[in-house]
């Protein structure tokens, strides 16, 4: 129904900025290339959300997209460690704007259970998150609930006034 | 002369919006013909005022997504070339199309209209210049990336691009000796009637092995897999790794126009072009003696429609193609290029010659 | 049999032999540091021992002692089946003291440069001693029992306007820029050449990468390229850093520990029961199998057996996840070379038998099914039921993908032929399971040395015979019907009893006691919180199992707390991994991703 609602909004809201951002946002968030940081157990989850059964790519989010230039979300899955975490960061630079980040999992949330001298204890530290899916790993269902609150969060963006 | 150049612009504007639309009715078909071989849904979210077409909205999201999304060029980089890319990439794929006739010629408002929009007798050559000027593009964009991973698909793409032009230029030189012009236009009006009283007298009779050739190393020419050795994704990310937003949306769009070119030259070539199967000017003469009249004025417009239904079936095998091989690797693929496709497509080449000696 | 080793190694050292012992079955010789290679040179090349392989070497921070490391070697011998632990003290004086066993296998380079990494211990001879899972800033080691979990030691400071930070610009990022490239070997990184040259420094290439392909003199240049850590198809923990002339490569280092997340010392900081989560996320394709080994080896310490239904059940589940496993990197590699859609199919069929998975122990990618004594949970209603028909998905869809793959002449040419690696190198490098079996080598843990009952069903060891990727490949999908096969026997005989021991160190109550009497709590309090758990008596063992990619062992050393004094996972992936880099050296790039991918590397168990 918000979906709906939205693109009647969009459609009839006047002339101006409040238009322009919901056009934006309804673009925005119906074309999702992900960029997939996938480094541990979390990805066999992300796999499943990706693949046949739970199919993200009806979202339209099932583009991923190795190179960050072309990306959209950044997609943080699987415990990141100290090694790790300039790679993370310079990858997050590189993703031109406008971007999202999405923290899948306890370990980028927190360090999950990793609470010790290897783990990032939660991405937040480095960088900026939009949504955080929690779980160890999170099923697949709370991936694509996930995804359905990142596509309201897009959608609220202000996007006119960049 | 100024109603012929009316008939110009509005031919330019109709083949042009449907060849674009066609690419993008592509990316479109692209993700629900895997989606439907991979037993997936596919995109079906993205609705307007309520109705999600299926899926066909998605589209639009993209494309003003990319449209909107940040526009980059990489430091050290060489900003002209890197921005001339793209429109290097795609312009040339659009042009090449002005050569393929779409129907033959109808009466309009008094104008005699021919159902292409450059009437040239060098369809061929047009074609496979237009065609060659592609690889420019990658090799431009990749080169002045400053990016490691882009040079590699560069060269990559230059080292398929040497491997394959020839063999596809040779695969249709039987095709030009059997109908003895360039002119697409002539090749496919010479397409009409029957072959032995029941088959169509298209091409692929004449000139099977040329079909096959040419379709091997069309593919190769819009690097899709399993020929897309420059973009290689699991390999080297691929050559327009650092093109953003439209830029990058321009390179794919190029993939998706080139292919509907590539079909409609294969359906031109080999496929009777906008011959519809027994239609004659005045009807459908069907094998064992039926006849059923068709209006003259409607004919040409089913051919019309035939031109457009060939080239989406076409469209439709190079998509499933995609999706059902893995990747060649470089050296794999120099070897199917040089020492399997060439040496067939003389082959093919003497052995028309000799055929048409033969007949003589 | 090992008595006999033993007894021959006393032969051959004479006093340097300073203990031995058997304890759980092992056979552990103490050796005078200073004739350490000797004996294991002879242990290699005795015609009667043929000790072939190094399948681990280890060490074991004895704080308070005067030497106060023990490193733990553990050989093999294929052939004859027998084991040896030989044991040697070192001391912290930072001096090389022991000499490197590089020279004898090949799989020594990157196991005692995990040690070195982990406990500062030095080898004398070793050609290329630098820190393997850690980054090259990391101060101090962190097995080291004086080294505090928790201590950090971030690369990047905390957010505070952080993200602004221009990459090309600042000089912060340069700063870290550079020590991103000092994890390099020194070979690739411009301080020293192989082969006596000298290479042009990653630095010099960080500005312009690509501005000239020729160096000073006009002579072409190498092209250098780093390949991950996130990279499609390195799985996000691997950087594969080569040396390219045109698409050839010819030089290669393999930087991982990428996904060290402490593992080991996790273990040695919970007690036996509470480690099995942490066990669940090394091979997080294959858990269960994870489970069943760390449970088995916590149980050869302990001395106990568990009951038949419960190893009837551990062996039903482990062959459940093997072929989750070997679908896993079946997909990922058939994808990496450009077919998606079997991926997605095989994906499919992993998919049902998560979901079977899941109607057993509630979760579906970490499970902590086995528990130490036995399972957690027995089989729920209609359990045959939904396994033959995940059984049924799971064929019909490699049935399509044998249709897609097996035959199609483009993926035979990108497979056969390429990263192939003879029975003995392999053996060399210590590599074991479907890797191994695909050079020709029948060696299965399952066959050699049986647990929870494997003796007892029917199944057949596939063994490849030229060692490439598409044997390789044909290996793990002929395993994955073996596993079914042993599966549908599992099912068919099932044991009837108790899925848990009685044995007093081990059992927990039912929770239908834990939460209706007094007592039942209490029990449950004494089997699960620190400080009262099962605590098995002081001493070691090392307990293995085959896991989805070869030998999965376990080294336990117990001081008789419930914690483990040490706890060392010895990993399948880990081998392969360390023979890659000569693996992809002379092919060309694509190449190296079905050689990666059929390695089957799984960040969690390599980097621990």
């Amino acid at each position: 129904m918000g979906m709906i609602q939205s693109s009647i909004d969009a459609l009839s809201g006047s002339v101006g900025l409040g238009k322009l951002d919901d056009l934006l946002g309804w673009a925005r968030k119906y074309s999702i290339f992900q960029y997939p940081f996938i480094t541990a157990c979390c990805g066999m989850e992300y796999m499943s959300a990706a693949c046949s059964h739970y199919d993200v790519d009806r979202f339209g989010a099932g583009l991923t997209r190795f190179s960050p230039r072309q990306a959209d979300v950044l997609f943080v899955v699987g415990t990141i460690t100290h090694k790790q975490a300039p790679y993370l960061l310079r990858v997050y630079q590189q993703i031109c704007e406008p971007k999202w980040v999405v923290a899948f999992g306890a370990c980028v949330i927190g360090g999950g259970p990793y609470e010790n001298y290897a783990a990032l204890q939660g991405i937040d530290k480095i960088i900026p998150v939009d949504l955080y899916i929690p779980g160890c790993p999170p099923r697949p269902e709370a991936v694509l609930d996930g995804l359905i609150k990142l596509q309201e969060k897009i959608q609220k963006a202000p996007h006119g006034r960049e | 002369m100024t109603g012929e150049f009316v008939i110009a612009i509005v031919k330019t504007i109709v083949a042009v919006s449907t060849l674009m639309t066609l690419a993008a009715l592509l990316t479109w078909a692209e993700r629900k013909q895997s989606a439907v071989m991979q037993d997936r849904i596919g995109a079906n979210r993205a609705a307007i005022l309520g109705f999600r077409a299926i899926g066909l909205f998605h589209i639009i999201a993209d494309a003003i997504k990319m449209m909107t999304k940040e526009d980059f060029v990489p430091p050290f980089a060489n900003r002209f070339i890197h921005s001339l890319a793209p429109f290097l990439a795609i312009f040339p794929a659009i042009v090449a199309f002005a050569a393929i006739p779409m129907g033959d010629t109808v009466t309009l408002f008094g104008h005699t209209v021919e159902m292409r929009l450059a009437p040239m007798n060098i369809g061929f050559l047009f074609i496979f210049a237009m065609a060659s000027v592609t690889v420019y593009a990658i090799v431009l964009g990749g080169w002045s990336s400053n990016n490691r991973f882009a040079m590699l698909g560069a060269m990559r793409a230059a080292g398929q691009m040497i491997s394959y032009e020839l063999a596809l230029g040779l695969a249709v030189v039987g095709s030009v000796m059997v109908y003895g012009t360039l002119d697409l236009m002539e090749i496919a009006r010479a397409q009409t009637g029957l072959f032995a009283g029941f088959l169509p007298n298209w091409g692929i009779i004449y000139q099977p092995l040329g079909f096959l050739l040419l379709i091997t190393a069309s593919i190769a020419e819009t690097k899709r897999a399993p020929f897309d050795i420059p973009e290689a994704e699991s390999e080297i990310i691929g050559c327009f790794l650092e093109y953003s937003g439209m830029k990058f949306g321009m390179f794919f769009m190029a993939e998706f126009v080139t292919t509907v070119v590539v079909a409609g030259l294969v359906s031109t070539l080999y496929f009777g072009g906008y011959q519809v199967p027994y239609l004659m000017a005045d009807g459908f003469h069907l094998p064992f003696g039926l006849f059923l009249v068709t209006p003259a004025a409607l004919v040409p417009w089913l051919q019309f429609g035939a031109f457009w239904i060939k080239v989406v079936f076409f469209c439709w095998l190079l998509l499933t193609i995609r999706w059902t091989l893995p990747r060649f690797r470089y050296d794999q693929l120099m070897h199917l290029g040089w020492k399997i496709l060439l040496p067939l497509a003389l082959f093919n080449v003497a052995a028309t010659g000799a055929w048409i000696l033969a007949a003589a | 049999m090992s008595q006999h080793a033993l007894d021959r190694l006393t032969d051959e050292l004479g006093g340097a032999l300073l203990d031995s012992c058997s304890e759980h079955g092992d056979e552990t010789a103490c050796i005078e540091p200073g004739h350490l290679h000797r004996a294991a040179r002879f242990l290699r090349d005795d015609p009667e021992l043929e000790m072939n392989m190094l399948v681990d070497v280890t060490a074991v921070d004895r704080l308070g002692r005067d030497s106060r490391f023990d490193i733990v070697y553990h050989l093999h011998s294929l052939g004859r089946g027998h084991r040896i632990r030989l044991k040697v003290q070192a001391s912290d004086s930072g001096e090389a003291e022991i000499r490197t066993l590089t020279d004898l296998w090949k799989s020594a380079e990157w196991l005692e440069r995990e040690v070195y990494d982990m406990f500062g211990v030095r080898f004398e001879g070793h050609p290329d001693l630098r820190r393997l899972l850690l980054y090259p800033e990391f101060e101090g080691h962190p097995l080291r029992k004086d080294y505090p979990i928790d201590k950090e030691q971030p690369r990047l400071p905390d957010l505070a306007g952080y993200p602004e930070v221009d990459y090309d610009a600042s000089e912060d990022a340069a700063r870290l820029l550079k020590g991103m490239q000092r994890t390099l070997s020194p070979r690739l990184n411009g301080t020293a050449g192989r082969n006596g040259k000298v290479l042009h420094g990653a630095e010099a290439g960080l500005r312009s990468p690509v501005a000239s392909g020729t160096d000073s003199r006009g002579r072409t240049r190498n092209l250098f390229l780093d390949m991950g850590p996130s990279h499609p198809a390195m799985h996000g923990t691997i950087r594969i850093s080569v040396e390219l002339a045109g698409e050839r490569i010819v030089d290669s280092d393999v930087d991982i520990g990428y996904l060290h997340r402490g593992f080991e010392k996790m273990c040695e900081n919970r007690s036996y029961a509470q480690s099995i989560i942490f066990t669940d996320r090394l091979n997080y394709v294959s858990p269960i199998i994870n489970n069943v080994g760390w449970s088995l080896a916590v149980e050869k310490l302990l001395g106990i057996e568990v009951p038949e239904r419960a190893a009837a059940l551990r062996v039903l589940m482990s062959e459940i996840s093997r072929i989750a496993d070997h679908l896993t990197c079946v997909a990922a590699h058939s994808m990496e070379t450009g077919a998606f859609t079997a991926f997605l199919y095989l994906i499919e069929a992993r998919e049902e038998l998560y979901k079977l998975l899941e109607r057993v122990c509630g979760g579906r990618v970490t499970l902590a099914y086995s528990r130490v004594g036995g399972v957690a949970a027995d089989l729920p209603d209609r359990f045959e039921f939904h396994l033959a028909r995940a059984l049924a998905k799971t064929r019909e869809m490699m049935a399509d993908v044998v249709k897609l793959l097996d035959g199609n002449r483009i993926f035979q040419d990108r497979m056969v032929g390429v990263g192939a690696i003879s029975p003995k190198d392999a053996i060399s490098y210590g590599i074991t399971g479907p890797f191994l079996r695909s050079t020709g080598v029948s060696y299965d843990v399952r066959k050699a040395a049986p647990y929870s009952g494997y003796e007892k069903y029917e199944f057949e060891v596939p063994v490849g015979q030229n060692g490439d990727n598409f044997d390789r490949y044909l290996v793990r999908m002929e395993e994955i019907r073996q596993s079914m096969r042993i599966i549908e026997q599992a099912i068919a005989k099932q044991p009837e009893g108790p899925i848990q021991s009685e044995d007093p160190s081990v059992n927990r109550p039912p929770k239908s006691e834990v939460y209706t009497s007094i007592e039942g709590l209490m029990h449950h309090f004494k089997r699960t919180m620190s400080g009262h758990g099962t605590a098995p008596p002081t001493s070691e063992a090392y307990g293995y199992v085959e896991g989805g990619n070869g030998e999965l062992g376990f080294y336990l050393v117990s001081d008789g707390s419930d914690t483990a004094y040490r706890a060392h996972c010895r990993a399948p992936c880990f081998a392969p991994m360390s023979a890659l880099s000569s693996l992809i050296e002379g092919l060309t790039i694509a190449d190296v991703i079905p050689t990666f991918g059929t390695v089957n590397m799984i960040g969690g168990e390599l980097d621990r």
